[in-house]
């Protein structure tokens, strides 16, 4: 169950019993649900009706951004499914439909292809690119050792809990690949890389309601939360992730010292 | 829309130039503007492109990574530092085109804290010396703010304060409940009104993507054009490597890479080093030769210690009514109340805390760290994201000599990587003492309390870092310290360093507005000393008049209130 909650769920399929790739059943009406376009509370919200208000420099760059998907030139075939598995765990997109879905794994591969990094290396860890093509290896001899499968055809929840133990700095298995570099920085890094890729979408600012680009018009509705004319109200409703996913931690303990990479935005 | 032009080249290489400026930002930009004016044959070097900003700037988070210096570095230590986006600027105007444009003076008790606390340095001037120029700047970049600041030495600004937001409302709720002064709408150089040709703020938002608007103020719109105007030469997308030494113990000019990886010699007089806290330690590094085997001006061995960042932990409020963090100037309300020393405290020093706004990608990556989600638990969070408003703590951290720049050059067990050039890259090592530790676990603690006392119903932070100074410190003497008062290299008569690298401790105050009035004040010492310098190895100390004929146009077009 994901998306709008119409009513409470118990039972929790297995993980053995759950389908590969095939839609969600609601396991109290048998229904399938239905994806849907836009997630979030801004349901008319789209900020991309709004593209004639922006300047042409940035207009250019976000079409271009929704139309034109970077070919793959740095992973290689095994290494992509690897990491499109993984990116669908670091940010789900079940609840969206096909078409509206944002693709991950393409712009990730533009930045380490094109050495886009953030302006430093830790000194404990290889380069981004080394420590991807590490990652990937050990993610997938981890599935291997344990499930005798590679990562990319294993159940969700199965796929989950092996993400959860590099989440925890606890992996499973492969420890002599992760020991080769700082597993907490490079988890770090892959949840950022896939937010900044994610959250760099329209379809992601309609889904959190933020207003997207803003020049030359600008707000003038400052206060209070308040929505300019052309932006939604909120509109709440009992949002779920599936009901049996090891992902929707409501949060845990403070993090420690270390920050995600990229650090633009504060001071 | 703003339209600058790049003018054409005035210099060949072959031909003597008094000053070449190496990096055009915050303190570059004003010596580029002033030295200009005052007849001098200028070129500035900037390794970054002069910006065409309404066809290279975008009004988006993802689109603004060429603002950032993303070469590679190396950061290490036990609290090692983001550097890049956080920090570190590229391109004429520098880090200017991506602050948020807070311009809090530093405090008196910034010029003293060693006599005062027993720690950090005492700085080679006083609060009197740099006033004249914070007056000065304040009025040329302008700055918004409150008609009468009450921390520090109390002021006030020249433009109005700008309306609120919400996270600002957020703050002057929380302090307000609490008893805390707060100071609402600025200061900020973001203009609440226009200037000249510079239109007001649209309260967009995008400050730390590079104002698309002209509003805030970065040296490329209020001190380049100037400079240009009065026959200023920019030299963009070209890198220096080297500075040269000529037998007679004098810098003769300059090594520099076009964009098409060409090496050029530049012929100059003098030369002034504006390159910031990584840079510029960097290049007087890569600048050894005989006679300075260590570093350029590195004689006293300080040359990239005492390298400082500011804590700048950001705390991330949850309240059940919409914020829309998004909006207004990421920048628009702070406190000052703990800025500082209080012995009840049990540390040196102090904070401030100030709105942050960050976008969607950056919000996300503080949700990561503060919260340690993925998966759905991450996306359900980020629905949240208008529910969330931040505030940022800028804390004090104390110079220390081991926190440091170095060169990435594989000698001594130092790590060795180079940029596309072949130049060793600067390795950063960062970690905090007893004291730095002390401060954070105490103001973090105060900025909840007041996000608490503002209503939010949830409250986590990210452990963060702001601003880089430090790393080629003034001093009273040439062996604490690279340079003089006047930024002037106590081993090298005709060099010159004026950017954030020269301060020997930081205040909790954000440090733009400090770098441009010290580089103003330079400015006006190197008119002085007019010829002296190219060929004089006199030292002299003596005060130089705080010029007023020097500013760019407008400058006095507005009233300062005074109380």
């Amino acid at each position: 169950m994901f998306g709008r909650k119409e009513k409470p769920h118990k039972v929790t399929p297995a993980p053995e019993q759950q389908p590969q790739r095939q839609p969600l059943v609601d396991p109290m009406a048998s229904d399938q649900l239905v994806p849907l376009h836009q997630p979030g509370y801004y349901p008319k919200f789209r900020t991309l009706d709004q593209q004639n208000y922006w300047d042409a420099a940035t207009r250019t760059l976000i079409l271009d951004r929704v139309n034109n998907i970077p070919p793959l030139r740095f992973f290689n075939l095994e290494e992509a499914l690897t990491m499109q598995a993984v990116a669908e765990r670091i940010l789900p997109q079940d609840d969206r439909t096909e078409s509206t879905r944002i693709p991950i794994v393409p712009f990730l591969d533009a930045r380490l292809y094109l050495n886009h990094i953030e302006g430093y290396r830790y000194e404990d860890m290889p380069s981004d690119q080394d420590a991807y093509r590490l990652a990937l290896r050990a993610i997938d001899s981890m599935s291997r050792e344990l499930h005798s499968e590679p990562f990319h055809a294993l159940p969700i929840q199965v796929q989950e809990g092996i993400l959860q133990s590099l989440h925890d700095e606890k992996p499973l298995a492969a420890n002599y690949l992760w020991q080769q570099m700082n597993l907490k920085r490079f988890w770090t890094m892959l949840v950022a890389d896939c937010c900044a890729i994610y959250y760099a979408h329209p379809y992601a600012w309609d889904e959190i309601g933020f207003g997207g680009p803003a020049y030359p018009r600008g707000y003038m509705r400052l206060e209070e939360g308040e929505a300019e004319p052309w932006e939604a109200d909120e509109q709440r409703y009992d949002w779920a992730a599936p009901q049996d996913t090891l992902s929707d931690g409501s949060g845990q303990a403070p993090a420690a010292d270390s920050s995600p990479r990229g650090q633009a935005g504060a001071h | 829309m703003q339209q600058i032009k790049l003018p054409p080249r005035r210099f060949k290489d072959s031909d003597l130039i008094d000053y070449a400026i190496v990096g055009v930002g915050s303190a570059g930009g004003v010596l580029l503007q002033r030295l200009t004016r005052a007849g001098f044959k200028v070129v500035g070097f900037e390794a970054g492109p002069f910006w065409d900003t309404e066809r290279q700037w975008v009004s988006d988070e993802a689109g603004s990574r060429n603002l950032y210096w993303n070469d590679l570095r190396i950061t290490g230590g036990k609290d090692p530092l983001a550097l890049g986006s956080n920090n570190s600027g590229r391109g004429v105007g520098g880090g200017s085109v991506h602050w948020a444009s807070f311009v809090p003076r530093f405090h008196p008790s910034d010029f003293e804290v060693y006599t005062q606390d027993g720690v950090g340095a005492d700085w080679p001037i006083g609060y009197d010396q740099i006033e004249p120029y914070y007056q000065l700047l304040e009025r040329e970049m302008p700055v918004a703010g409150p008609a009468y600041y009450p921390w520090g030495k109390p002021h006030g600004h020249p433009y109005g304060p700008h309306p609120m937001g919400e996270v600002g409302n957020v703050l002057i709720r929380g302090c307000t409940s609490l008893g805390i002064r707060v100071s609402a709408g600025g200061p900020v150089a973001i203009l609440s009104a226009s200037h000249g040709d510079r239109p007001h703020c649209i309260y967009r938002g995008f400050c730390i993507q590079g104002c698309k608007v002209g509003a805030k103020a970065s040296t490329l719109v209020t001190h380049v054009p100037d400079a240009i105007a009065h026959g200023a030469e920019i030299r963009d997308n070209s890198m220096v490597a080297r500075i040269s030494m000529a037998k007679d113990g004098r810098a003769d000019g300059l090594t520099y890479f076009d964009s098409d990886g060409n090496e050029h010699f530049q012929r100059a007089r003098a030369v002034i080093v504006s390159g910031y806290a990584l840079e510029t330690p960097r290049l007087l590094f890569n600048s050894a030769c005989p006679g300075h085997e260590q570093g350029l001006a590195n004689n006293s061995g300080t040359l990239g210690k005492y390298l400082m960042a500011q804590a700048g932990n950001v705390i991330l409020g949850k309240f059940d009514d919409l914020i829309r963090q998004y909006k207004a100037p990421p920048a628009h309300a702070l406190t000052e109340e703990f800025y500082e020393t209080d012995p009840k405290r049990g540390f040196a020093r102090g904070f401030a805390v100030q709105t942050v706004g960050p976008l969607p990608i950056a919000f996300s990556k503080q949700l990561i760290a503060a919260k340690q989600l993925w998966g759905w638990g991450l996306r359900r969070e980020m629905m949240d994201y208008n529910h969330w408003s931040p505030l940022g703590l800028l804390g004090e951290i104390l110079p220390w000599e081991d926190n440091r720049i170095e060169l990435a050059d594989g000698k001594d067990g130092r790590h060795d990587a180079r940029d596309r050039f072949g130049l060793p890259v600067a390795q950063v090592t960062f970690s905090l003492k007893d004291n730095d530790k002390k401060l954070i676990e105490y103001g973090k603690n105060v900025v909840m309390d007041i996000m608490l006392a503002a209503g939010a119903k949830e409250i986590v932070q990210e452990s963060r870092y702001a601003h880089l100074v430090g790393g080629a410190r003034m001093s009273t003497t040439s062996a604490t310290g690279v340079c003089d008062k006047f930024g002037r290299a106590w081993d090298v008569p005709n060099l010159f360093i004026m950017d954030g690298s020269v301060f020997p401790t930081q205040g909790s105050a954000n440090p733009g507005l400090t770098i441009q009035a010290l580089a103003a004040r330079t400015a006006d010492y190197v008119i002085s000393q007019a010829d002296a310098v190219f060929s004089s190895s006199k030292r002299d100390m003596t005060e130089p008049p705080c010029r007023r004929t020097l500013s760019p146009p407008g400058t006095f077009s507005k009233g300062v209130p005074h109380f």
